[in-house]
């Protein structure tokens, strides 16, 4: 599914990304982690082609995500509130963004269903533009429109941000209930270990730009290694 | 003291490092350009005013006294677009462990140092010497000059409290206009002026530095103080909180753009924009309000019966309408185009959207200049010339900007000092403003009104039909530099 070859980001002298060779395969569900600055977000910038390369490159189903478009139509991706337009509302968003991949807004309103436990009566019928929402509803509001088209692809960066306990263990579920149903590749990164050992069976530990650990995580066998890495000893 | 000189530097410092410069050193020269020809212009009206009005029964001086309260209701307008109110600026400072007054008074120290309140100078210093030096001497107008601008400073606080009171309930907005609109009522419609005569005591007082005029001038200057103080202080929070539109009443759906697909949808979208955010609709109105001001100056009087009106105000009525959104085309979009670029073609059709959007927005002109074609002021066969061409040549233009314009635009918030134009924005809508202006002009010239107009608008027609073309040119362009463009978006998104 997706294939990093060679791949360096540098910002000035800072090298950002730097990864040799690394395979994500269909229908994996990979968890991302690190400390600030690691290269998470650049390196789901680079996959989303949102930022440019200064070496190697990155490929969906043989793609070159640099040179085509046509992987666009197969992804879902939500990094931060740039991904949002906050003159719209939830609703005319979620039609909006559905239009986009043909999708009409029946079959939204349809779709839109799976999520209604997410949204917990706090964000279809408000009748407010998604700028007046709340951080941890227009966290929703981005994951959903990233899911609703139902990609083959989806990339989340930080999905747990903002969100309340509630609403983080129904997200978990949903992750999951997708990656099973619709045999979809999933990439999120986050900085809570739990949520990530609980639901990813891969992670991947990113340093300085370097992924130095490939972890399989069955039966959460991760934990205690990401623990020891992220646990300093004064 | 302390706390304001480094007050006074972080403002400094904010400035210095704003984006808009910082990324941009042409925007500087640009804005150091822009303020030299606004000097010269005052200049120039100063040495005028000076002759002009000397030429009556009374001195220039005195006629320009009598009328003072037209300058401060000018400086008064132009405030608006460059005047941040310390009720807006205050947040960064509140978890200060120092006294909310000690900042609001700080900041209105620094709006009235701030050189803005003495950029009328360019005009009174060279009307004062050429006007009164011959009567009063050299500290005749030293005392002249000073006692302006305590005038002005009275017009700074008296605008900080207005536009405070007009954050508050829109409604406010009638205290200016009833109290210039009253002063200037009460100049012109009684047979002789009190106020006006009032204004010219005012005015030799100031010159003479009369001791009461000068007390009354800095007794007001205190009590509009004390009560902005006052009244800032009761908004601050309101302010920061401040959110207009939390609930909507009701949502445009505008499902006639159902039938069109995908650029129906972005139509939609564009629609959406411009109508619920302040940024584009503010400017709109504002550009509206001028043409139809002209359209109906230009149809209803004798004014503008000459080529100014024919080929200046038809073809601003056009280009400015054309302009004013296109001209940062992107910019607002920088504000989410991370979501667009994750979408395959999403900017193609946006542009194709944009286009058949605009392209519709020139029948709003075209509409107002009507009137002006039924009074017999200008041909059909012009104004419909004019349309055409600025629908296809000025637009093809000014989309290039798509291409070059990478400062995001807050949407929501009124366009105010903090922004600035590249040198591509300016030298392509100045192109997009001036060149039909010039071009019907030529060749109307050159070819006769009849023949000139059709060339034109076959023209204008030859841009509108290859529109797919250019769009399509533009789009590859665009791609070609998304990276550094996104990253240029994704910058000034973070900093403003």
């Amino acid at each position: 599914m997706i294939s990093i070859n060679n791949l360096v980001k540098k910002f000035g002298d800072k090298i950002a990304v730097n990864i040799d060779s690394y395979n994500i395969n269909d229908g994996e569900m990979l968890g991302l982690v690190g400390n600030n600055g690691a290269g998470k977000t650049t390196l789901f910038r680079l996959i989303l082609d949102l930022t440019q390369a200064t070496e190697g490159n990155v490929t969906v189903n043989d793609i070159d995500v640099s040179k085509s478009e046509e992987w666009k139509k197969t992804t879902g991706a939500y990094i931060d509130e740039g991904f949002l337009i906050d003159y719209l509302s939830p609703e005319e968003f979620f039609y909006f963004s559905g239009r986009l991949y043909g999708i009409n807004k029946g079959e939204i309103d349809e779709r839109l269903k799976e999520f209604e436990h997410f949204m917990n009566g706090e964000v279809i019928g408000q009748k407010k533009l998604i700028r007046n929402f709340s951080a941890g509803n227009k966290q929703k509001i981005g994951i959903i429109s990233a899911m609703l088209h139902r990609p083959e692809l989806l990339i989340l960066d930080e999905p747990f941000n903002f969100l309340d306990p509630t609403s983080q263990s129904l997200i978990k579920h949903l992750l999951k209930k997708y990656n099973e149903e619709y045999h979809a590749t999933i990439i999120i990164s986050s900085h809570n270990l739990n949520h990530t050992v609980d639901i990813c069976p891969r992670i991947a530990l990113l340093e300085k730009g370097i992924i130095i650990k490939d972890l399989q995580n069955e039966n959460n066998s991760a934990e205690k290694e990401l623990e020891d890495y992220f646990n300093v000893e004064e | 003291m302390n706390l304001f000189n480094e007050l006074r530097i972080q403002g400094k410092l904010a400035n210095k490092r704003n984006p808009m410069f910082y990324k941009n050193k042409s925007a500087k020269v640009w804005i150091y350009i822009g303020i030299g020809f606004w000097a010269c212009y005052l200049i120039f009206f100063g040495a005028l005013f000076a002759k002009a009005f000397g030429e009556g029964g009374q001195e220039a001086y005195q006629v320009l006294n009598s009328g003072l309260i037209f300058i401060l209701a000018i400086d008064f307008l132009v405030r608006f677009p460059f005047q941040q109110i310390p009720s807006q600026e205050v947040k960064p400072y509140l978890l200060l462990p120092v006294r909310k007054k000690r900042i609001i008074d700080f900041l209105l120290i620094r709006s009235g140092l701030d050189l803005f309140n003495i950029f009328w100078f360019f005009f009174f210093v060279p009307f004062a010497f050429i006007s009164m030096f011959r009567f009063f001497g050299f500290f005749g107008i030293i005392s002249y000059l000073i006692c302006i601008w305590l005038l002005f400073l009275i017009n700074n606080y008296w605008f900080l409290l207005c536009r405070t009171l007009m954050n508050v309930h829109v409604l406010w907005v009638l205290l200016p206009i009833v109290f210039y609109g009253g002063v200037a009522a009460a100049l012109f419609v009684p047979k002789h002026s009190v106020i006006g005569d009032w204004f010219i005591t005012l005015g030799d007082g100031y010159i003479h530095f009369n001791l009461l005029c000068v007390l009354v001038t800095l007794l007001l200057i205190a009590a509009l103080w004390a009560i902005n103080s006052k009244v800032i202080k009761g908004q601050i929070y309101k302010e920061i909180n401040k959110v207009d539109d939390l609930k909507i009443k009701h949502l445009s759906e505008y499902k006639f753009l159902d039938r069109y697909g995908l650029i129906g949808e972005f139509s939609r979208l564009e629609l959406k924009m411009l109508f619920r955010n302040k940024a584009t609709k503010i400017t709109m109105r504002n550009v509206l309000f001028i043409v139809f001001i002209f359209a109906v100056v230009m149809s209803f009087t004798p004014a503008y019966n000459d080529a100014f009106g024919r080929y200046f105000i038809i073809s601003y009525a056009f280009c400015a309408v054309g302009s004013i959104l296109t001209s940062r085309i992107m910019s607002f979009e920088g504000n989410y185009i991370d979501g667009l670029m994750v979408r395959k073609e999403c900017i193609l059709t946006l542009l194709k959207a944009k286009f058949y959007l605009s392209s519709l927005y020139m029948l709003i002109p075209f509409i107002l200049i009507l009137p002006t074609v039924i009074m017999g002021k200008v041909g059909l066969l012009y104004v419909v010339s004019m349309a055409i061409f600025c629908t296809g040549a000025v637009y093809f233009t000014l989309f290039q900007l798509a291409v070059y314009n990478t400062q995001t635009v807050p949407l929501n918030t009124k366009i105010t000092n903090r922004q600035s134009s590249t040198s591509m924005q300016k030298i392509l809508t100045f192109v997009g403003m001036f060149l039909p202006m010039f071009l019907f002009y030529a060749i109307e010239k050159f070819c006769g009104e009849n023949l000139g107009d059709i060339i034109l608008l076959v023209i204008g027609l030859g841009f509108i039909l290859t529109s797919s073309i250019w769009l399509r040119n533009i789009y590859s362009r665009f791609m070609k530099r998304r990276y550094q463009n996104m990253e240029d978006f994704r910058f000034s998104r973070s900093t403003i």
